[in-house]
Parts: C-alpha cells; structure tokens; sequence
C-alpha cells in the first residue's frame, strides 16, 4: 500500500474542502460562460440489517470491514438472488455493487462449495475484484479461493485454478478462446457452477455485445451438458433500458433493481461554453483553456478533481498544464498523475492506489476511468467536450460525490457543433433519458461464428436450439465447408482447427505497439500503444507523451510494431491529420430511389494520416507541419448508398453547396434512422458523404457547411462536379451484415428520415436531425436542403 | 490484417474443393450462403469409391477391431525401466498404445478415430486395433479401450501424457464415462529418449528413433500428419485405401513402442524413467 507519511498528515489537517465554496466562486467569475445550471438534489442513505441467513463467518467478516448493515439495494439483491432469480442492479458509481454479487456468491461457496464465474470487461477491472475479495477472505478466515483467469495467467498456475478455485474472474474473451473450448478440463468448475456475475454490462452492447451475448449461449450450453443452470447477477452503469438490455443478453427473464438506497450528496452540474474572443469571426478560447482554469481553481480549494479528455493527446497536454503549476518541485511527489490505456499496468494500479488513499489531488484521464475501477471519490469532475452520449456523460459525472457532501460536474464545450448544441440547449441535456443499450445477437454472421465453435464444443444434435435459434441452416453451411461432419440426427466437429482463434469479439485486434526508450543507449519499454491507434501518434516525427513527459519517435517498425523514441525537450507538441475515403468494389444489388438510386455493395474503406501540425504550448499556434509516410488503414465492408443524379440536382437546388449541404444533412438522418432499424451502435454503422468515384469526399467546415476535399485532403477550389453520395458502412472488417438487411427496407429509411426532419422543433437544423448547423443561411437552411434531397430519393 | 475478409475468402476457397451434401434447398441457408457471398458448387461427382476391402471385423455399429499376434523373441521375464524405490514391471502389465486423431488443434473439437494397443499375451506380442467407421462408433470404442485395462496396468506412449492421454480423457468425458487411463501409472519414452539421445540424431521423433535406434524401416508409410485426411476419405467418400496404410502405420507405431521399451531399459539412464512418472504412481505400481 502506498500510505506514505505525507498522507497520513494530511489527513490530520483539518480540510477545508468545500464544494459549494468552488461553485459560488466559479458562478460569480463566470457567469457568461455557464450557459446551464441544474442541482440534483442529495439523498439519505434507505439502509437494511444483515440478512439473518447469512453465515456466521461472513458476517464477521463484513463487520471487520466496517460493514455494519447494507443499503436497501443490497438487501433486495440478496434476496432476489437467494430466490434463484436472474438478477441486475444499476446503480450509480460508488453505491456498493460488488456486495450485491458477493454476498450470494462467498455465502454459497462457505455453505456448499458452490462455484462462480466472474467476467468483467477488462483485466484490471479483474485484478481489482480478486484483492477486494482476498482482503474479506482474510478479515473473516473464510478459506474462499478466489483467482483471475485470463491471457496473463501462468500455464503452471491454470490447472489448480480450473480445480481449486471458488471464484474464477475472467473475461469474455478468455471464456471465449480459453474456457469454453476446453470445458472437459473445468468439468468440476461446471458442474458445481452456481453463479456467473456479469458487471459492466453496458459496456457489451453494438457488436461486442453480441459477439458476448452469444458467447453465453454457449456457456449456458456448455453448463447444460454438465447438468448445471447458473443464476445470473448482472450489474450496469445507467442506461436507459437495464433490464431489457439484461434479458437481451442472457436470453433469459431477468429481475430490476434500480432503485440506489446509497446516500449522495448534492450533485451541482454546469454546462460551460468557453468566452467569444474574437467576435468577427465567431472564435471561442479553446476548450484546454477552460478545463485547465477550472481544474486549477479547484485543485487550490484542496478539491480532489478529474478531468476526462477525450484522446490521449489531449490527457498529456492538459496534464502538463496542470503539472507546471502544481508540480513544479520535483523533490515532492507528485500531485496531479495522467491516466490513460498505453500506460503499462503497474503505473495505473499506482495511480489508482494514490487516488484511493488520497494523496494525489489531480487526474487527467481518457474514458479509462469511466469504468468501475475502485477510485474511491472525488469532489469535481471536468469534461473536456461531450462524451458523445447522455449516458456517458452521467457515468463521467457519477466519479464526482462523497456521500454527504455536494459535488460538481463541469461539461465544458469545444468548438465543434455537437458540443456548441449541447450547452446551448441546456434543456436538452437536463430532460434527454440516458441511452439504450442495442445488441443483435441474432445476427447471422455472428452467429455463424458462434454456432461454428459451438459445434466444436459439444455436438449438435437435430433437436438442439441454440438459445432461439434453430441452428440447421448455419449447420449445413458448416457441412459445405467441411468443418462440421453430419451422421444421422447428429452434426459433429471434424476439422483440425480450433474455431475460437479465428473469432475476435471486439472487431481487429492486430498487436499492439510498443514504444522504446532508446535515450542514452538505453532499451526500455514505456509504453504500449494499441494498432488502432498507432497510425495516429507514433508516426516518425511524433512528440508521443508519458505522465507528460515528451519524447519524440524516431524510428516506427510498422512490421515489428515498435516505436523508437527519445527525451526531447521541444515546447511543442503534435497532432496528425488524418481523412477517410470510401470507393466502391462491388455492387450486388440495386434499386430506384425516387429520382435516384439505391445500391448495396463492398467498398473500401481508407483512413489516411496526411501529415502532421506541431502546435506551440499554451498559445496553441500552428508552428510546423511535417510529412507522415504510413500505410493506409484499410477496412473492406459493406455499404449501402444513395445518388442523385446531376441533372436532378441541378434542377432542384441553387447552388451545388446547397446540394452538398443537403446530403451532408441527409446522411445524417438516414444514419440516425438506421441506427434504429437495425438497433446498432452508431460505432458499428458508419456514415460519409463522397463522390460516386471515391476521389472526393465531403466534411464539415467550423460552421456546418459541406466543403470538398481530394483523397489526399486538399480542399477542392470549387467548381468542379462531384456527384455526391450518402453512405452507410458497417464498420467492422469484412461487414457485420448491417447494410444488407439496410439496403431491403432502404424505402422504409428515406421515409422515416422525412418524417424525422418533419417533426423536428429546430428551425434551421439540429443535432438532432439534420446535424448540428451553426451558420446562419442565405440559400435555405441545411435543414431544408435535406428535406430536398430525402424528398427526391423518396420512392412514392 | 482482416480476420473476417479471410475467412470469408477461406470459406469460398474451401466451397470450391468441397463436395456439398444433396440438401433440399433451405430458404435460411440460401440465405446464408448470399450473405456469404458463396454459392453452393454443384457437387463434385463423387469418387468413385475405391474397392479396398476394410480390415478387421466389425464390432460394434460403426466400429472396427483388428487384431494381429506375432511371436517375439523373448527377453527378461520383466522389464526394468529402473525407476527408484520399485521393483521391475512384469512384462504383461505394460500397455503400449497410441491414437490417431483428427488433427493437432487440441480442445473438445479433436477426437480419436483410431487406438492402438500392442501387450505381451501369450508369450507374443499382441497388436489389437480399434478405428471407427461412422462417428457414431466412438462410444463403443471408449468402452472397447476400457476393457483392456487394468488395475494393474501400466501405459508406455510416446508424448501421450501431454497429447494422447488428455485429449482421450477429454473424449471419456464428453461421452459421459469414467477415464480408465486415470491414475495408471504412464511412462512416456519421449523423455528418456530425449535425455538419452539428444544431439545424436537430427530429431526425436519416433520414426527417427526406431530407424537409427531399432534398425526399422518403414517401406510405403503414410506420414501420421496425412491420417486425418485419410479417415476423412473414408468418412466422406468411402474410399479406405489410405485408411489402411493409417491402420499399418498405427501398428507399426505400438510395435516399435513395445521394442523400444526394451531397448531403453538397456540405455536410458534409471532418473529418466523417474521422470516420465509422478511420484504417486511410482509406488502404485510397486
């Protein structure tokens, strides 16, 4: 444990941490710039006696923890549990989930040696839960055996974990590819199997949610063979559909409780829009600016205090802000940490551990810690732009609250349209319900996978469903390629290949990077960098930042997947730039559309980094640019599109940006009405606007309005003629099947875009239908321009 | 780089050699299969079975059992694989025995479609063989196997601790029985082979050993790594030709076994045989 002395004297020292203090301050300075203000009211604690039946040695273990009873919440998971009910609690951060698991789970492993499997969604997630459990093993004796299983796990260490251990914490993916394809070698675990434990269970949702939906089919299969049937204990953070969600996963009836009965203090939020400073041209401070003057008033009123960046970059930049003022004497420890995925393991359990005893007062982090990695609480949170969605946001927020003490959640906007909506329509924000959580589990490439292995788990035989699914015709697609052998009523594996391996739940997974200190001659490993993300900040030239220390990459092994770096001490950093194309490779089918035409097809998706800009410390001016020489990131999809022809647009609009800004609000909405019809993620279905050749494409400039740009990302001088077409593509290698069903409803699509953009309040156009537009309109708002290009794709 | 694109130009590929089973057209696998952007090849013509006589009897629904007897110069009544603290095996507790699979991938999706087993019986060396021709047949040989173990029965292999044994105690549990190799006590030739020979020759494996070692020549085999095409010949098309230089090739393998053990007892360091065993099983068979 990291209790050091410092901290244990500043415990002594009386606080004069005060929330409300900060508000006060914060509204009185800056009043202009807090567009919205709402309270949530705090709340008593609803509490419950320790339930009678639980067994003496837990019980003392639970008040040599200093739990003396449990809030109501926990009382009625226990009870729903103990009743054999298939159970999920959402509750808010911080309100004491892990005993609704852990009591049912330790209690039945004291009385009958009863098993539990655990997943959670990441590995450190995992760690936690093993040392919060060894902990209560050892304050009550209980001679519980608690371990992780997963990719890290020693093969020497495997055997005594599949037959000795009470509580086996895993992951999906380890379930996937380690256990279930082996689950002759867990037959003890399965037959003794009672509980499996579910938490994060919003994070399963587009799809990986799918992909882990079907995962536990073949769990619930698997445990069917060994005679055993699993209570399900789920938990989530808030999402607008708990239960439903719940259900779609296990494919079971499932019991809600979401009712918190933790105390909380007042939750004050503020929707903060940074000053105009040049009003010629509409320019605001940036949204660093903001969050660093924020993070720093509250840090000097002794405030413990987060702030979420949304990148990497943006996790260094801002902690080097905060790290000049607060962390200038190098003899001290430090006071503000960064946080964020890349950083090796044993830095962020320190970074966790100093949080939860205290003794840093800052962090700057990415969506990291929007999971429930146990950080014990703070007084303010900072976002840096909106997260994205509503419920994200409320997660960032719920970091934020000691239980009787008021607490501040900030959302500072950025300049981009999405975010200028939000805190100009602060009701919007305050009314919106949080999100639903989508999965298709029945989709049939994903369940091809999933039926694929299986098979290799345990035969099928002519009567077994798979969950819901009649699994025939995916058998005998199985039997053409020779991976399953049919005999009479039976289908049995028969190829020399471990399906599992091929299956990825969470799209590609390429290898990650490593990032080589070569400073002085020396070879140390500083950092890993998932392949997804290396493109974008270690390309030759880089300025790559640990704990905000700048090193600068000199050589990318692209092959090898390591970059070389060294100290530098430049006063700038970079940003690489970066521009996604889409061509078409094949068209399969093809329809009218109105006056124009709908095609569904494979394309080819590119995502290029261009270059990079360096940008000077604090005054943010663009000092350089530098070349980037990398390859493309390549996807092949599915994609279903719409065109109009020249002639029609020439026809029907004034100008050609009016044409253009029309698709760009048209795709918007068909994106939006899509995501409804096939329940996705918007992650998993794509849009973009480009020229049917695929030599163009269409952004959005600072104001909303379209502009086109050459595949290299120079804007096009105007002028020219560039069909422009509305794409949707699934953004999963290969094609998750999204546009297929898209493009046999693309009729239905156009309509409900119309109805949407007709029923739309907004006057010129919104986030909410067309896209955010800022600029005002001479040649007939996007809005309208949309409604133009739906209306002559719509097919009467 | 791009998991799922592979796989669907593996599928295609693999449509193209693949003879597709006569269904009644599905609308769902129709489906499917336009998903996948692959049509159903108009089936191959079958081969033209191949007029190999199958060997052995059949013993069961789809489950064959050959047996071969021949005499064997005899050596010492009992063998010494010189393990500490027990006294020498006799000769007919060892049960020399190696399977032929469907492929190396491991888990619950590889299976045995063929044991060997050579004892000494009737002051011979007997070879008895058990290979399935249809899969339903596997139960029956699970059961066949079982039976000729006993309680005092000590298993020689060579790597079948780490591949043979598992993947059959895998096999007994899905089929719902007892594993019959647990706890017998199991001496793997792979380790004192290595400790004895490593370097010498350029590998280890035991076609290496029983030519260099034992003077064996195998004339016409079939490498073990084309067995599961073999029997997939069979299974699919009829055509057991090569299914029976699998059956010669497994026999020639619990042959060399049997006369391996008795060379290594004459080679092999004592500590190496300690190796191959726990200790457990050391004394059980004291």
């Amino acid at each position: 444990m990291h209790t050091d002395l410092a901290t244990v004297i500043a415990e002594k020292i009386p606080t004069r941490r005060d929330p409300a203090r900060l508000l006060q301050a914060l509204e009185q300075r800056y009043a202009d710039r807090i567009t919205g203000k709402f309270t949530l009211p705090g709340r008593d604690g609803r509490y419950a006696d320790l339930p009678p039946d639980l067994p003496p040695r837990l019980r003392d273990a639970l008040r040599a923890r200093g739990v003396e009873r449990l809030y109501s919440h926990q009382a009625q998971a226990w009870a729903s549990v103990r009743a054999g009910s298939n159970t999920v609690v959402v509750t808010p951060t911080a309100s004491g989930k892990t005993l609704c698991y852990t009591l049912p789970v330790v209690t039945a492993a004291i009385e009958s040696r009863a098993k539990a499997l655990y997943l959670f969604p990441t590995k450190a997630l995992a760690q936690d839960q093993v040392a919060e459990l060894l902990e209560l093993n050892r304050a009550g004796d209980l001679g519980l055996r608690a371990c992780t299983f997963d990719g890290d796990t020693p093969g020497d260490a495997r055997q005594s974990v599949r037959l000795h251990g009470d509580i086996v914490v895993s992951n999906p993916d380890m379930l996937h590819q380690g256990i279930l394809p082996h689950h002759t070698k867990w037959a003890q675990f399965f037959e003794n199997l009672r509980y499996v434990v579910i938490d994060e269970i919003h994070t399963y949702r587009g799809v990986f949610g799918s992909h882990v939906a079907n995962v536990l089919r073949r769990l619930m299969r698997v445990c069917a063979f060994y005679g055993a049937k699993p209570v399900f204990i789920l938990c989530s953070a808030t999402i607008g559909n708990p239960r439903e969600h719940a259900q779609a996963l296990i494919g079971d009836a499932v019991h809600a409780i979401t009712d918190s009965g933790a105390p909380c203090g007042e939750k004050h939020v503020l929707l903060w829009n940074p000053p105009v400073i040049n009003p010629d041209l509409g320019l605001r401070a940036s949204a660093r600016s903001q969050v660093t003057r924020i993070a720093r008033a509250s840090i000097r009123a002794r405030l413990k205090t987060l702030v979420f960046a949304p990148s990497r970059l943006l996790v260094e930049v801002l902690t080097k802000y905060l790290k000049d003022v607060f962390d200038h004497d190098p003899r001290k420890p430090a006071r503000i940490h960064a946080y964020r995925g890349g950083y090796l393991p044993t830095q962020r359990r320190q970074t966790e551990q100093a949080l939860r005893a205290g003794s840093i007062d800052g962090v700057v982090s990415t969506s990291a810690l929007e999971l429930g990695v146990d950080i014990g609480a703070l007084d303010v949170v900072v976002l840096h732009g909106y997260p994205g969605s509503i419920a994200a946001t409320w997660q960032r927020f719920g970091r934020a609250g000691r239980r009787r003490q008021a607490a501040i959640g900030v959302l500072v906007a950025t300049s981009q349209a999405l975010d200028q909506y939000i805190v100009r329509h602060p009701e919007f924000f305050e009314n919106a319900p949080p999100e639903q959580a989508r999965i298709a589990p029945d989709h049939p490439l994903i369940l091809l996978d999933h039926i694929r292995c299986a098979a290799f788990e345990l035969p099928f035989v002519a009567t077994d469903a798979f969950a819901s699914v009649e699994p025939r015709p995916y058998l005998e697609v199985l039997a053409d390629a020779e991976v399953v052998h049919r005999e009479g009523e039976r289908w049995e594996w028969i190829a020399d290949a471990y399906p599992a391996n091929a299956v990825s739940l969470r799209s590609v997974a390429d290898g990650n990077f490593v990032v080589v200190d070569r400073t002085d001659g020396r070879q140390t490993i500083i950092a890993e960098v998932d392949f997804s993300a290396a493109a974008l900040t270690l390309y030759e030239g880089a300025i790559h930042m640990v704990q905000s220390t700048p090193y600068q990459v000199e050589r990318l092994d692209w092959e090898g997947r390591k970059a070389y770096v060294t100290r530098t001490h430049v006063d700038y950093y970079t940003d690489a730039i970066d521009y996604t194309q889409l061509k078409v490779l094949e068209r399969f089918d093809g329809a009218n559309a109105g006056q124009g035409a709908c095609r569904h097809g494979e394309v080819h998706v590119v995502r290029r980094v261009a270059g990079y800009k360096k940008i000077r410390y604090y005054t943010h001016e663009n000092i350089g640019y530098g070349p980037v020489a990398l390859p493309d990131q390549e996807l092949h999809t599915t994609s279903i599109w719409w065109q109009l022809r020249e002639d029609v647009l020439e026809a029907a609009f004034a100008s050609r940006q009016a044409a253009l800004d029309g698709f760009l609000g048209a795709a918007s909405v068909l994106h939006t009405v899509a995501n409804v019809r096939v329940m996705a993620e918007s992650r998993d279905l794509q849009k973009a606007v480009g020229s049917g050749d695929g030599a163009w494409f269409a952004t959005r400039d600072a104001h909303g309005r379209g502009q086109w740009r050459a595949t290299d990302g120079t804007l096009a001088r105007g002028g020219e003629r560039h069909a422009p077409t509305v794409y949707l593509y699934d953004n999963y290698p290969g094609g998750v099947g999204l546009s297929d069903p898209l493009f046999r409803v693309q009729a239905d699509l156009v309509r409900d875009a119309i109805a949407l953009v007709a029923a739309c309040a907004c006057k010129a156009g919104c986030p909410a239908c067309v896209g955010p537009v800022l600029a005002a309109d001479e040649a007939g708002s996007a809005k309208a321009n949309a409604a133009i290009v739906l209306a002559l794709l719509e097919s009467v | 780089m791009n998991a799922l694109v592979d796989k669907l130009k593996k599928l295609r590929a693999q449509a193209g050699a693949a003879a597709a089973p006569a269904n009644a057209a599905h609308d769902d696998t129709e489906r499917l299969r336009r998903l996948l952007q692959r049509r159903p090849e108009p089936r191959a013509a079958s081969l033209p079975a191949e007029r190999v006589a199958l060997a052995g009897e059949e013993i069961a629904p789809g489950l064959r059992y050959v047996e071969a007897w021949r005499p064997y110069e005899a050596g010492a009544p009992v063998l010494p694989p010189r393990w500490h603290d027990a006294h020498a095996v006799a000769r007919e507790r060892f049960v020399c025995f190696d399977t032929e699979t469907t492929g190396l991938a491991g888990g619950s999706g590889t299976r045995a479609f063929m044991i060997g087993a050579a004892d000494w019986h009737d002051g011979g060396l007997r070879v008895r063989q058990l290979y399935l021709t249809r899969m339903a047949g596997e139960a029956a040989m699970l059961d066949a196997f079982a039976s000729w173990l006993a309680e005092a029965s000590v298993l020689v292999s060579y790597n079948g601790r780490s591949y043979d044994a598992p993947l059959l105690a895998t096999r007994y549990r899905l089929a719902r029985r007892a594993n019959p190799l647990a706890g017998l006590p199991h001496v793997d030739l792979l380790h004192p082979v290595r400790r004895a020979y490593r370097g010498r020759w350029e590998n280890c494996r035991l076609a290496t050993i029983e030519r260099q070692l034992l003077g064996i020549v195998r004339e016409d085999d079939l490498p073990g790594a084309q067995a599961p095409a073999a029997w997939l010949a069979y299974l699919r098309h009829g055509a057991a030709g090569r299914l029976m230089q699998v059956i010669e090739h497994n026999r020639q393998d619990v042959v060399t076994l049997a006369r391996l053990l008795d060379a290594m007892a004459v080679d092999a360091s004592p500590e190496s045989f300690v190796a191959t065993m726990s200790r457990d099983n050391v004394t059980a068979c004291a």
